[in-house]
Formats: structure tokens, sequence, C-alpha cells
């Protein structure tokens, strides 16, 4: 039995010096260069300076950084909670006895798969134009301005294109997890006369609980990460009210010329990220222990 | 699942692997004998332009191959390139912030002793001069078109109406007044993407303050608070007279408008001229100086080189990138350029000018041009963004925000720049 | 919610069906623009709403047509369609197998607990940060092509991918390797032979989200590849924006183009999850 564990061990570090290799080679060698970047006034291009810690030091005192962690933590907790909920009942609904289902999910995909273009005009043209016409037409007064020039609310407009968009993909992962339930855990609660809704918070829910992990985290990743949907629908107005991180470090770093200081801000978002996921993944093991 | 399935699977994987491999293959280019030019221009929009001119050119040199790229994302490429150190021989850029940063990171060769430079229109050499951080010896950019910007303006409407040309800000103000009582919307913004904000301030601010105001700032000698004060009160002041809630609308929204009649004017550049008459191909319109200032004596057309060339330090080939550059500025080769982009030529010769920019033609031949202030701007500081900001800003302290984050965001964004600037002085008044 | 015994069939929630119909109108109504603007042409563009609403003029194939020209359809899509299948073949092979390695093995060892932390963290770093380094990395090492772009690829999604099979991999009793153990299998073989195959519904999931987020991706390619003459769709695209003008109409008769082919391997993806359950996991 030793012998046979020592080769399966083999076999598993076998397969994983490689891939850390791979990975190392293409992730972290670039990160450490981006985090030495992180201490220089570089441009991105030309020569450059050491500045030691002014970068790390102006991010703390740099207002609009300050704005933009808290547009982002803001929108990446409702976009998280929307989302998940939202994927699991459409999971749910898509996995059942339901006429068309193929075609259905292949509907109920493709806002995932259109493009920022498209995204961006017809969203804007939603809210800009059909919103408050109808607004207008309900004497709603919410409606009646875009929500899009609304320093106040243009975060929501943007919130609801991302969960639109993203719906889909969780769904997917939910849909794959249901997967692995076994049939006759529910033919056993049916002898049982279990209520489908005591049937989904004793049976599916635990059952589906790793997916449930995954998703929270990939989401609270993707909504964190916000890129594509501010640069189509907002750049980041009203009155900078909608800068997201990753939309800070992009266009200041890539687009404008501080490279050195956008690095200290990716260095700074990357911890607090991997410190928000780590957290989120021991919570949740232990749930999932419990169930 | 069963076996064979599985090892068809790791020969597929093979199979994919070797496939790889083989698309590392370089590609080459079969330009034999000829010493080859390549030229990387940011306007993908004239690559038919740049097609034909490449084409007439190697048509003509036995020697010379000319090659032009004209990507899509090409300040992106540019600086991409510029990092795998894979540098063109020539590049054409706009006079804009780019060009003051990659001349700062002594990236482009003094091209003093091409004797074109000769037939640059003054105001455009002074704008390229004004870009140089530090000011530098010799001339490192070619002006090759311009741009210019003030106001556009629905000219079948101003004639059914009678409505004249305002010269002085008053003027233009009582225009506006004018055209509002008839039911019509006088102005039409589009600041929903922030940049737009950017036009009527520039156009306000070359009439309002001096052209050289950011170096001024940077030598420690001015301050926005105390220059851009009026650009600021007047810019707000075109809220009245135009869509209400333009945050609302985009730029596209508001060429659309404009193309539809929607507004009697749009103060934006002649780069918008493309995309109006786009949804509205008979629009009849013209444009003129935007009139800031009280006396007409003031004013000055915004205009700014919308694309120059300039020579990479390290080309090896300079006297064929010369001759590329004599030939690119020959009046029939730039004609073959005006003729699809539109726009000005920079170069000091007769060329006809676009029927929609007739109201500006006084301006243009007696050379009274300023660039772009923004042009002056890094753009991580979004100054258009903070522009909007202070247009949604409704309270009373509004303007005196305004400009005391414009002197302090700037000092925070152009700290290296400004530090530079100060020891070049220091040095400067030393020697 | 599910189906008492297996053999007495088919019997259709109908209220769950209307509903998912009628919720479908959040796709088709935002496809409808995108449709009738792929139809019309710039002159028809218009702010009024009754207007944007309307049908084309003309229904006619020509906007389609001129993207195609435009984009140089036929090359940029093999380039597109090659990157994205070695995407994702390779992703599936190499992204599977480390999942399985690392979350069999960090149930025992905690240094693999670290190694899949390591990977796993590797998603949150912001591109823009990597993305100049890469440049240079990419092109020192002769890697500035498709080949390159791949290879990258296939390391951004690791992270994803690993979370997602070990996760997967948990509801995989370890009985099933045992038994293989005995029969004196290798692990090795014992994987490909039994747990690859079982993991099938997960190989659909990893294909579809790396094929999305490889197929509609603008700033690789382009910081990549840029100069090597080979464009993806999405790169080709471009041509149609420019700094102050953009042409919605073509450009979006040609996402629509390029939103064919990646609809019809999703769809065939979810046969794959759905023929999982029956020859997978409830027989475990």
């Amino acid at each position: 039995m030793k012998t046979k564990m020592s080769s399966r061990d083999k076999t598993f570090w076998a397969i994983t010096i490689p891939v850390l290799v791979l990975f190392f080679t293409f992730n972290t060698l670039p990160m450490i260069k981006g985090f030495i970047y992180s201490f220089t006034n570089y441009r991105g291009y030309g020569s450059y300076d050491y500045v030691g810690l002014r970068n790390y030091i102006d991010l703390f005192t740099d207002a609009r950084v300050g704005k933009s962690y808290l547009f982002t933590f803001k929108y990446a907790l409702s976009g998280t909670v929307l989302v998940n909920v939202l994927a699991l009942i459409m999971a749910l609904g898509l996995n059942s006895k339901i006429r068309f289902k193929s075609a259905l999910r292949g509907i109920y995909f493709v806002p995932n798969i259109l493009g920022g273009l498209v995204i961006g005009y017809i969203f804007s043209f939603f809210f800009t134009y059909i919103l408050p016409a109808l607004g207008n037409a309900l004497d709603i007064e919410f409606l009646k301005n875009s929500i899009l020039a609304s320093e106040k609310y243009a975060w929501i407009g943007v919130l609801i294109v991302g969960v639109w968009q993203a719906v889909a993909m969780n769904t997917i992962i939910y849909i794959s997890g249901l997967q692995t339930v076994p049939r006759e855990v529910y033919e056993a609660s049916m002898l049982d006369g279990a209520s489908k809704w005591r049937e989904f918070w004793a049976i599916t829910f635990p059952l589906v609980m790793p997916f449930v992990t995954i998703n929270l985290v990939l989401s609270t990743k993707n909504f964190l990460m916000v890129f594509d949907q501010i640069m189509s629908l907002t750049r980041g107005g009203p009155a900078q009210s909608t800068e997201s991180i990753s939309y800070l470090i992009y266009r200041n770093g890539m687009d404008g010329g501080q490279f050195g200081f956008q690095s200290a801000n990716a260095v700074l978002f990357f911890i607090v990220i991997v410190a928000i996921s780590v957290f989120q993944m021991t919570v949740m093991n232990k749930k999932e222990e419990q169930l | 699942m069963s076996k064979r399935k599985i090892t068809g699977r790791r020969a597929a994987a093979l199979g994919i692997a070797v496939g790889l491999l083989a698309l590392t293959g370089c590609q080459q280019d079969g330009q034999d004998h000829r010493v080859q030019v390549e030229l990387v221009s940011y306007k993908p929009e004239a690559v038919a332009a740049f097609e034909k001119i490449a084409e007439r050119f190697n048509e003509t040199h036995t020697d010379i191959y000319l090659k032009v790229d004209s990507p899509n994302e090409a300040m992106t490429i540019l600086k991409t390139r510029f990092i795998r150190e894979d540098y063109p021989d020539i590049v054409g850029i706009g006079g804009d912030i780019n060009y003051s940063n990659f001349l700062d990171a002594d990236l482009f060769m003094d091209i003093s002793d091409l004797e074109e430079l000769g037939q640059v229109k003054q105001s455009y050499l002074d704008i390229d001069k004004e870009l140089e951080f530090i000011p530098q010896d010799g001339f490192y950019a070619l002006p090759y078109a311009a741009n210019a910007a003030g106001v556009l303006y629905n000219r079948d409407m101003f004639e059914q109406n009678g409505w004249e040309i305002p010269n002085t800000w008053e003027e233009f103000i009582s225009l506006c007044e004018q055209i509002q009582a008839k039911g019509i919307l006088p102005l039409y913004l589009g600041y929903k993407d922030t940049w737009t904000c950017l036009s009527p301030w520039n156009a306000l601010a070359v009439g309002l303050s001096d052209s050289d105001t950011c170096a001024q700032v940077n030598r420690g000698e001015n301050t926005f608070s105390a220059s851009y004060r009026e650009v600021a009160e007047k810019i707000r002041t075109l809220l009245d007279y135009a869509e209400p809630n333009p945050y609302a609308y985009s730029y596209n929204d508001a060429c659309t408008a404009f193309a539809r009649g929607q507004s009697a004017m749009y103060p934006i550049g002649s780069y918008a001229i493309p995309q109006i008459k786009s949804v509205n191909p008979d629009m009849n319109l013209d444009s003129f100086t935007f009139p800031a200032n009280s006396d007409a004596q003031d004013n000055v057309l915004n205009s700014g080189v919308d694309l120059q060339f300039c020579v990479m330090k390290n080309t090896p080939n300079k006297e064929a990138v010369y001759e590329v550059l004599r030939f690119l500025y020959q009046d029939e080769t730039i004609q073959i350029y005006l003729d699809d982009q539109g726009g000005l030529s920079c170069k000091d010769s007769d060329f006809a000018l676009p029927a929609e920019l007739e109201g500006m033609r006084p301006y243009i031949e007696s050379d009274r041009m300023a660039d772009y202030q923004d042009h002056h701007y890094p753009s991580e500081m979004s100054v258009d963004a903070m522009i909007q900001t202070y247009m949604l800003d409704t309270s009373d302290g509004a303007l005196d925000t305004f400009l005391t984050r414009f002197d302090t965001d700037w000092a925070r964004y152009n700290r290296d720049l400004i530090q530079k600037v100060q020891q070049y002085q220091k040095e400067a008044s030393g020697k | 919610m599910k189906t008492k015994n297996k053999f007495e069939d088919f019997k259709p929630n109908w209220v769950l069906t209307i509903v998912l119909i009628l919720g479908t109108i959040t796709v088709f109504f935002p496809l409808y623009m995108a449709i009738i603007i792929a139809f019309k042409q710039p002159s028809e563009m218009t702010n009024d709403v009754a207007g944007a609403l309307a049908f084309p003029a003309k229904w006619s194939l020509d906007n389609f047509k001129q993207a195609m020209e435009v984009t140089d359809f036929w090359n940029s899509l093999g380039n597109s369609l090659l990157i994205t299948i070695s995407t994702i073949v390779l992703s599936v092979l190499i992204h599977s197998t480390a999942g399985y390695a690392i979350g069999r093995a960090m149930a025992r060892k905690k240094i693999f607990r670290i190694f899949y932390l390591y990977i796993v963290s590797g998603m949150f770093v912001p591109f823009s940060i990597l993305m100049m380094p890469l440049v240079k990395q990419t092109a020192q090492m002769g890697l500035g092509n498709r080949l390159g772009v791949i290879l990258l690829y296939v390391v951004f999604y690791m992270p994803m991918n690993v979370l997602l099979y070990t996760g997967y991999l948990k509801n995989l009793p370890l009985a099933l390797e045992e038994a293989a153990d005995i029969d004196g299998a290798t692990t090795w073989s014992a994987y490909w032979k039994i747990l690859f195959p079982l993991m099938m519904p997960m190989h659909a999931t990893v294909a579809i989200l790396t094929a999305l987020g490889t197929w509609n991706d603008v700033m690789t390619p382009l910081v990549i590849m840029s100069g090597t003459g080979q464009n993806t769709l999405p790169l080709a695209q471009l041509n149609f924006q420019t700094q102050f003008g953009t042409n919605y109409n073509l450009a979006f008769s040609s996402y629509i183009l390029a939103l064919v082919p990646i609809l019809i391997f999703y769809v065939i993806c979810q046969k794959q999850i759905l023929d999982g359950v029956a020859n997978g996991a409830v027989k475990g």
C-alpha cells in the first residue's frame, strides 16, 4: 500500500510541476516585473526613475482612487448577490421538466456573447431614450431622465447590464452542478413526501454547495474587475461616479502615462481581492463541511 | 468511455501541439533589394488614402519601398512596439500629449535639415514647439494635416431665418436667444462621452487664455484659477441654450441629432463632419470660429495638428526616410490625402478649403490659430471628466471648487514634469 | 421538480415553460435592435424611439457582405477559430489533469493546498499590470504570434478552470480510483480511463467559459500579435470604430456574424452537459 501511494504521489508531482512552471513563466514572472515597476515613475516606454514608496503613499491620499474602490465594492457586492440568486433560479428552471429546453438555454446564453460595442449602443439607447419615453408616458418621475446621466443612479444602469450579461455564465455552472445530484436522492425524498421548498433546501442546495462556492468566488472576482460595461456605457461618468478600479488601472496606466502608479494600484487591488476570495473560500468550505 | 477514444484524444493533442509549432514561423517581406521604409499611421480611417500614396511612391521609386501600416488602436500598438524595441522608421501621429511624451522619451530624430520644414505654416510650427515639455533645439515633426474646431451650424436653417454668424460673445448669446425664441434648440452638446466637454472648452480657451498657459503654470508663472475662470464661466452659460440634461446624450447622439436638424448649431470640431454626413449626406453645413471675446479682434481659431510625421531616432535609413517625407509633402500627394480626409493642409500652399470650413476662412488665411489646450493635458488627469463634474455641480461654490481642483490636480499629475521644467529653468538662467 | 421515476416520462411543466419564454424578452428585445441596426443604412439612424425600433427600409444583405469584406472575414474567422479551439482543447486537457492532481493531492498534502491557492490567486491579477511585461517577454521568446496568444490564454484561464475542476472532483468519490488501483491500473491511466470521461459536464462548462473569454477578447491579440499581419475577428472589428466616428450598421452585422459560431458551439456543449448525466455522475 505504501509504495502504491508513493507512485500515486509521483504522478501528482509529475503533473503539477510542469503546470506550475508554465504558470510561473507567464503569470508570476510578468507580475513580479509589474511589481518592480510599481516603485518607478515608468510611463510604459522611455526611461524611468525609482521613486521609492511614493506611488504607494499617493494611493492612500488620492481621492479618485478611494472613490473607485468604494464604487467597485458597492457594485461587486450588489452584483454578486443578484447574479447568484438569479442564476440559481434560472438553473433550476432550465433544468426542470420544461418544453424547448435546448432553445431556451441557448437564448439565455446570448447576452454573454454580445460584444461591448453592441451592448453599449443598445443599452445606452434603452436608458437614454426608451426608458425616459416610458417614464413620460406613464408619468413615473424616476424614469423621466436617463439613469446613466445621474450621478446617483448611473451605477445601477451599469449594474443592470453587468448582471444581465453575467447571469448566463453562472447559470451554466449551476446547471452542471445540478447534474451531479443523483436522481435517486430525489426519489427518496419523494417517498418521504417532502415539499419542493424543503427538498431544495434540504437536498439540492447542500449538494450544489461546492458550486455555490465556485460561483460566488468567480462572480465576486468578475464584478470586482468590472471594466467592459464601464467602457461601453459610461466611461466612468457622469462626474466620475462610475470609475471602477480596473477602469482606472487600464485608462491611466495604459492610455495615460501613469504605468508605475497604476501598477502600485494593481498590486494593492490584487492583495485586496485575494484577501476577499480566500476569506470567501474559507467560510464556504466550512459551510460545505457542515452540510 | 472506451480506451480507443482516449488514445484518440491524446493523438489529437499531439497533432495540435505540432500544428502550433508550425504557427511560429515568421513572415517575410518579399521586397528584395529595395530599402524598406515603414510608416505607421495612427489614422485607420485614412487607410485608403495612404494605400494610394504608397502605391504611387513605389511606382516611382526603384530603390525605396514604402510600407504604410494604419492599424486600429494605433497608439496602443505603437507603445507595445516601443516596448519590444521594434521601431518603424516614421510614425504619423497627432500633435498632442503623446507627441510631447514620445519626444520627451527621446524617441524622435531632429529633422531640421529637411528643407520641407520651410514650407510649413508658421502657426503649426509654433504649435509643435509649444508641445515640447523642455524647449528643444531643432524640429522633430513635420506637420501634415490639421483640423479646426469652433461651431458647426446648419446653413439652411440660418439662411431661412436670416441669422448672422456672430463675431463676439454677446452676439453669440443674442443669436442663441433668437434661435430659442423660434422654438429651435440653439446648441446640441452631447456631454455623455466626457471628452465632448473638451470641444467647447478648447474653443473658448484659445480665445480667452494664452496658448502656452500650461507651460506658464509649469514654470510657476501662472495658475489655472487665474487663466481659466472666464472659460469655466462661459462654458456653463452654454448649458442654457442646449438640450436639457446633456450628460444623457453621447457624441454619436449629438451628431445624429444635429444631422437631423434637432439643433441649429453644434460646438464641435471638423473631425465630426464625416459622422454627421453619414446620417444626413445632403446636409448643408458650415462652421465659424467660436466668438469667445467681446472684441472680435481677440478671437482665435482653434486648430491643431491632426497628423504629423516624426522620424524615429534610430532609423538606419535617414536618406530614404527623407525621400519619403519629400514625396509626402508634394502638393499632389497632400491633395490625395485631403480629398479623402477633408481638413486643412499644414503646408503653406493653395489648397481648396472644404465647404464646411468656409466660415473660418479669414482666420485660416491670416494664420490666426492656436492649438487645442487639451493637447497639453495629461490624459490620466481626465480634465474632460473634471469639466463634466463641474457642470453637474450645481452648488454655489462650484466654480471655485473646480478651479482649485484644476490647480492641485495639475500639480499632482505633472509633478515630475514640473520638477524637470523648473530644473531646466534654473540651469538655463544659471548659464 | 424531478421525475418521480425514470420510466414515467415527461410531463412538461407548462407554467414554468411559459414564464421562461416570457423571460426571453430581455434577450430578444436587445437582439431585435441589434438585428435591425445591422440591416439599416447609416442614413436611417435616428434618436427617435419609434424610428429606431422600425424595420429597415429594405432587408438587404449588403451590410453583411461589406462587413465581411472590411474584416477579411474568412481569414479573421480562421484565426479566431484556430486560437479558440486550440485554447479549449489545451485547457480541457491540461487544466483538468492539473485540477485532478492538485485537487486529490491537497486533501493529504499541505504543499498542494498552497499550489492550489497560488494558481487560483492568479485569477485576480489585473491584466493591465501583466500586459507590458508580457509584451516584452513574449517578443523575446519569439512568441509574439498566434502561438503566444494561445499559450497566454491557457495560462490566463488556468486559475478559473482549476478552481472549477477541483470543485467538481469533490463530488466524484475517491472509491472510483481506489477500485482501479486494486485492478492494478496506474494513477495516470485510471485518471484518463475513469475520471476524465466522468468529468464530461465540467469539460463542457470549461470549454464554454474558455471559449467565451477568448472569442471576444481584443486586448491580448492586439498587444501580442500586432504587426504579424494576422487578425482575429474582434481585432478586425475595430475597423468600424475610429476616434471620431463609428459605423454601427456594419459593426452590428459583423458582430452578428461573429455570434453564430460561438452560439452553435454552446448548443453542442450544452448537450454534453446533459449527456454527462446519463453516462456519468449518477452511476457513481
